[in-house]
């Protein structure tokens, strides 16, 4: 029977409610530990599509006829367009048409940033188009740029209201503090920078619309493409097979699809729309820049009795303020917490949710802060961990579904270990340090979500949802869950989706929530095809259907009298096929759901060029149950990887006067290369979580690059005694710090001298 | 755009020459260099190590395993770019390679285009120079160039014979260019004599591809040590007094340090060779 239930749903620590239709999901978890496929590790099952370029990526589509787009964007980090003439650009060759800002509202005259979209062409070739758009007849009146978040904050300029969350009485809990440490931490932009760039192309079939499209969220694609031209859901296709990358800016259309449907509208042609690269490191999100001044207070033997921080987003012209605060409101059962967090409306462009937004910076800052305070009070910084250790959601009053940080601490036991024989091989200019920090961050999926299974007679099953694999092997998870559950090879297993006309709706790739929301659905349809054979079997047989099983691809009775291959049991059905389904239940009711972990960071200094080396990076998360330790363990080093750039090179800049960016090449922004690789070491814990649906798996997209920063930053200071306070650690910004912390040492060695020496 | 190949190393006719495009491509699609012709010069260009001479087609990829090659410029070929980049490069290219000022790169009306200010020096100045930059902050990016400055090399052109440090010109008020090179002239070989002894150290903001924050070569030959500095200067600067006599802007005086602790370490190294 269908259920119809409310329940809570949560991206990315936004919640929401939501109706949802569920059939009884009656599917016990299976026990802990590594089964028959799930749990294995598993190659990607488009793996050498991938490497052969074989996969068709949306940029590689060529469509017969296609017209390709160019967009002319605003130069100015602030103006108007006082007057703007199309008929060049028309005129010009190989020009099918030309919008302006009058024409759809994603273009616009008003220009809060650089690269805001104003105008579009699209012509035989995209060199035509850019042409084109040079033609454009075009006149700006420059406005007044604001870019300091601080002052955006003073003069009222916030997209959202201050949000202030407290618990318990701050105050008090810093007047019992014995101490109190303060810090102002400051992270910087960074950009998604996708080896795809953000892209559309679209076509009408009847009075259908196609768009294809690199997308992190078929489905929200087709309502929003709907609702943005007034169609029907249904009439929108949207297709995405293959992704090259999103990193959580590409959920939605954006201005390039609605540019691209209506000259595609207007010429009756297919119409690409795809952005360079400097375009997608000017406009297609980032990880915004934050201020944090955060205050933590405590007892002598570590006990934190006040955590506060004020938290500034520098979110840029449009975008949402994300939880910086997350972490120092989650990480610790502190029972005084007081944060605000504002969001600045400055003159650039808008943020997106990037890896965990929010959670990135924010921990960060209060990791940094705390082992700033171990120092002062001499402790382990482990230990101090384990002493603010949260036994429930204190923020809001919710047990946790499952927590296992506890072990992760345990296991990252003999790496932290090493710091002793780490430091020891410091030489006079090169210093040696460990440094860890823990994460948490969300990654429970949610419902809704649905998949298909059909079984051919063959004995091969074709999982069929409307999903998309984002890039992190979600494809190859699905198939390892419909084999186990169907008791067939992974190899007899093949998975249809990216298209929305082509299987049931499926869940967003964010949040890390791919395979936590859809993984129970596809066990659940094919346990649902799973009984159908049994009960195909146990009539053709005469046997009870509770003595039937399915592994490995054999349909077996446990008394002995049945031992047949699947395609041999259900062969006579020739054409046929079993149809399984299922859907994605609700999270548990009154519960936080939440991933955990920690990474121990080993860094060398040089202390006279301020010339950083991250030498070994061992991450211990826990997720859950681990569908595919493989591509797990590639999520982790691809985490750090990123983490790795945002902490030490990556920084998008721009002109302190004019606010126009300066980064938009890969040389001025410096993405790690493979030779500031260290070595990763990745461990899971690999316990289920008994309340989280049939599975018991939370997501790891995000959670390994949360703690990345902060473990990095607290190496060097176990290296040197530097606190850097801001990210990314340059050479200007570790020599800074080096200084900073020799003058502690000078003065606090004049003060120690006695009087008259 | 018209490509053809060049029959001579004079046979330029106004045209652009092209080698290895690493630079000149970019700067075309940059619509900062602008040209109707580009003229292939990979067939007249000599190629080639021949002793102390190098023919100016050699790639970076080529110098950087020729034990022929003295320490310090092998070294600069190494840690210069990346080896795609490296395989396509040419020697004479690299000499001739412009700053990568993002306002310049980014086609700012600034001193260096031709206008009347220099952006970086009130902006974004971090990779920037601290030798003279009153005029122009830009830095020269070239570690080949400081490693070839340090151990006194001498360029051979299509027209004359000079020494490398003449090749390079700040730019001033009346002229704009960094380079003392004529219009159609062509480096053709660098003469590059052994040093006693010879290092490149550079400091980037990743351990690889990226342009030098400071680069230092150093060379001892005939008993006289030379340092030069890539990345300090709009030109490749040889140090003829003391780092303290920098200019540092606002927000790089960072460079000083660095530069300091290379030059120190590279005297060193100089010394126990």
């Amino acid at each position: 029977m269908a259920r119809l239930i409310r329940t809570e749903k949560e991206v990315e620590g936004r919640y929401e409610e939501v109706w949802i239709v569920v059939d009884e999901d009656a599917l016990e978890q299976w026990p802990a530990g590594a089964r028959d496929v799930v749990g294995q590790p598993a190659t990607r099952m488009d793996g050498l599509e991938r490497a052969r370029g074989e996969a068709v990526f949306t940029a590689d589509l060529k469509l017969p006829g296609m017209l390709h787009a160019a967009v002319l964007r605003s130069p100015y980090a602030h103006a108007r367009v006082t007057h703007i003439d199309l008929a060049p650009a028309l005129a010009s060759p190989g020009v099918y048409a030309a919008i302006g800002p009058k024409d759809i509202p994603q273009l616009g005259e008003e220009c809060g940033f650089q690269g805001a979209p104003v105008a579009a062409v699209c012509a035989d070739t995209y060199a035509q188009a850019c042409a084109a758009v040079e033609a454009i007849a075009i006149e700006w009146e420059q406005l007044e740029v604001l870019l300091d978040p601080d002052e955006a904050i003073a003069r009222g300029e916030q997209l959202d209201e201050p949000r202030v969350r407290a618990r318990g009485d701050y105050e008090r809990g810093l007047a019992e503090a014995d101490i109190v440490v303060e810090g102002e931490f400051r992270t910087q932009v960074v950009l998604h920078n996708s080896m795809e760039t953000h892209q559309a192309v679209v076509q009408w079939v009847g009075n259908t619309l196609e768009v294809y499209i690199s997308t992190q969220y078929i489905w929200g694609i087709r309502d929003e493409v709907a609702r943005g031209i007034g169609m029907a859901p249904d009439k929108v296709r949207v297709v995405c097979h293959y992704m090259g990358g999103g990193f959580g800016s590409k959920n939605s259309p954006d201005d390039y699809t609605f540019v691209a449907i209506e000259l595609a509208t207007r010429t009756h042609r297919p119409v690409r729309c795809a952005l360079t690269r400097r375009e997608e490191n000017l406009v297609t999100g980032n990880r915004n820049a934050t201020i944090q001044r955060l205050t933590i207070g405590a007892k002598n033997d570590g006990t934190l009795t006040a955590l506060g921080g004020d938290f500034v987003n520098a979110v840029g012209w449009g975008g949402w303020s994300a939880p910086t605060e997350g972490p120092m409101q989650l990480l610790y059962a502190c029972p005084n917490v007081k944060t605000t967090t504002w969001a600045a409306k400055i003159n650039q462009p808008p943020m997106k949710a990037f890896r965990a937004p929010g959670f990135v910076e924010g921990t960060f800052g209060i990791e940094s802060l705390l082992d700033e305070l171990a120092v002062k009070l001499d402790l382990d910084p482990l230990e101090l961990r384990r002493k603010n250790y949260a036994h429930s959601d204190a923020a809001d009053e919710r047990p946790f579904s499952s927590k296992s940080l506890m072990e992760c601490y345990r296991r990252a036991g003999p790496h932290w270990e090493r710091r002793h024989e780490v430091r020891s091989r410091s030489t006079d200019t090169v210093k040696r340090g460990v440094g860890m920090a823990s994460q948490i961050w969300y990654g429970g999926g949610g419902p809704p979500s649905y998949a298909w299974i059909r079984v051919g007679s063959d004995g091969r099953a074709t999982v069929v949802t409307a999903m998309q694999d984002i890039g992190t092997g979600t494809k190859t998870a699905m198939a390892q869950i419909a084999a186990e559950e169907l008791g067939i090879p992974l190899e007899h297993v093949t998975v249809s989706l990216g298209d929305s006309a082509r299987g049931p709706f499926a869940s967003i790739s964010a949040g890390s929530s791919t395979t936590p929301s859809m993984g129970p659905a596809v066990r659940a349809a094919a346990a649902d095809a799973k009984r159908q054979i049994i009960e195909i079997a146990a009539q053709r047989y005469h046997l009870e259907e509770r003595v039937l099983d399915i592994k490995g691809g054999i349909v077996s009775s446990h008394d002995g009298n049945l031992s047949a291959p699947l395609e041999e049991v259900i062969g006579l059905l020739e054409d046929a096929q079993i149809l399984g389904k299922g859907a994605r239940g609700p999270n548990p009711t009154g519960m936080q759901v939440l991933t955990f972990g920690v990474q121990v960071a080993e860094v060398a200094v040089d202390i006279e060029t301020g010339e950083i080396w991250v030498e070994r990076v061992a991450a211990v998360h826990d997720v859950g149950r681990v569908i595919n330790p493989l591509g797990a363990s590639s999520q982790i080093e691809g985490g750090i990887i990123q983490g790795i750039g945002h902490t030490l090179s990556e920084e998008r800049l721009h002109d302190p006067t004019t606010g126009q960016i300066l980064t938009t090449s890969l040389d001025a922004y410096k993405l790690p290369t493979i030779a500031d690789v260290p070595e990763i070491i990745s461990e899971l814990v690999d316990e289920p979580d008994e309340h989280l649906t049939n599975l018991g798996s939370k997501g790891l997209g995000e959670p390994p690059i949360v703690p990345t920063a902060a473990a990095i930053a607290n190496a060097i200071r176990d290296a040197t005694g530097a606190d850097v306070r801001r990210l990314p650690i340059s050479r200007e910004e570790m020599l800074r710090a080096l200084r900073e912390a020799d003058e502690r040492a000078r003065d606090k060695e004049k003060r120690g001298a006695p009087a008259g020496v | 755009m018209e490509l053809r190949q060049a029959s001579s190393v004079t046979d330029l006719d106004g045209g652009t020459p092209l080698h290895g495009g690493t630079e000149v491509v970019p700067l075309l699609r940059a619509g900062i260099l602008k040209a109707d012709v580009l003229v292939d010069v990979r067939k007249v260009v000599p190629r080639g190590i021949d002793g102390t001479r190098i023919g100016a087609g050699t790639t970076l990829a080529e110098l950087e395993v020729d034990s022929q090659i003295p320490e310090a410029l092998r070294e600069a070929c190494r840690l210069a770019a990346s080896p795609q980049l490296r395989n396509m490069g040419s020697l004479g290219g690299n000499l001739l390679q412009a700053t990568r000022c993002w306002y310049w790169r980014l086609k700012w009306p600034c001193r260096l285009h031709g206008g009347n200010e220099c952006f970086a020096r009130d902006g974004e100045h971090r990779e920037h120079a601290i030798f003279a930059n009153d005029f122009c902050a830009s830095a020269h990016p070239s570690d080949i160039a400081a490693a070839l400055l340090a151990l006194g090399a001498t360029i051979i052109t299509s027209a004359r014979e000079l020494p490398l440090a003449k090749l390079y010109r700040l730019p001033t008020e009346d002229d704009r260019r960094t380079t003392t090179l004529a219009p159609g002239e062509l480096i053709l070989h660098v003469e590059c004599p052994q040093p006693e002894a010879s290092t490149y150290l550079k400091a980037m903001e990743r351990k690889r591809w990226a342009f030098p924050i400071v680069g230092v070569a150093a060379a001892r030959t005939g008993g006289e040590t030379r340092i030069a500095l890539a990345g300090v200067a709009p030109i490749p600067w040889l140090l003829d007094g003391s780092l303290d006599d920098a200019t540092p802007l606002p927000r790089n005086a960072y460079k000083v340090d660095v530069a300091k602790a290379l030059v120190k370490r590279a005297e060193t190294a100089l010394n126990s060779s």
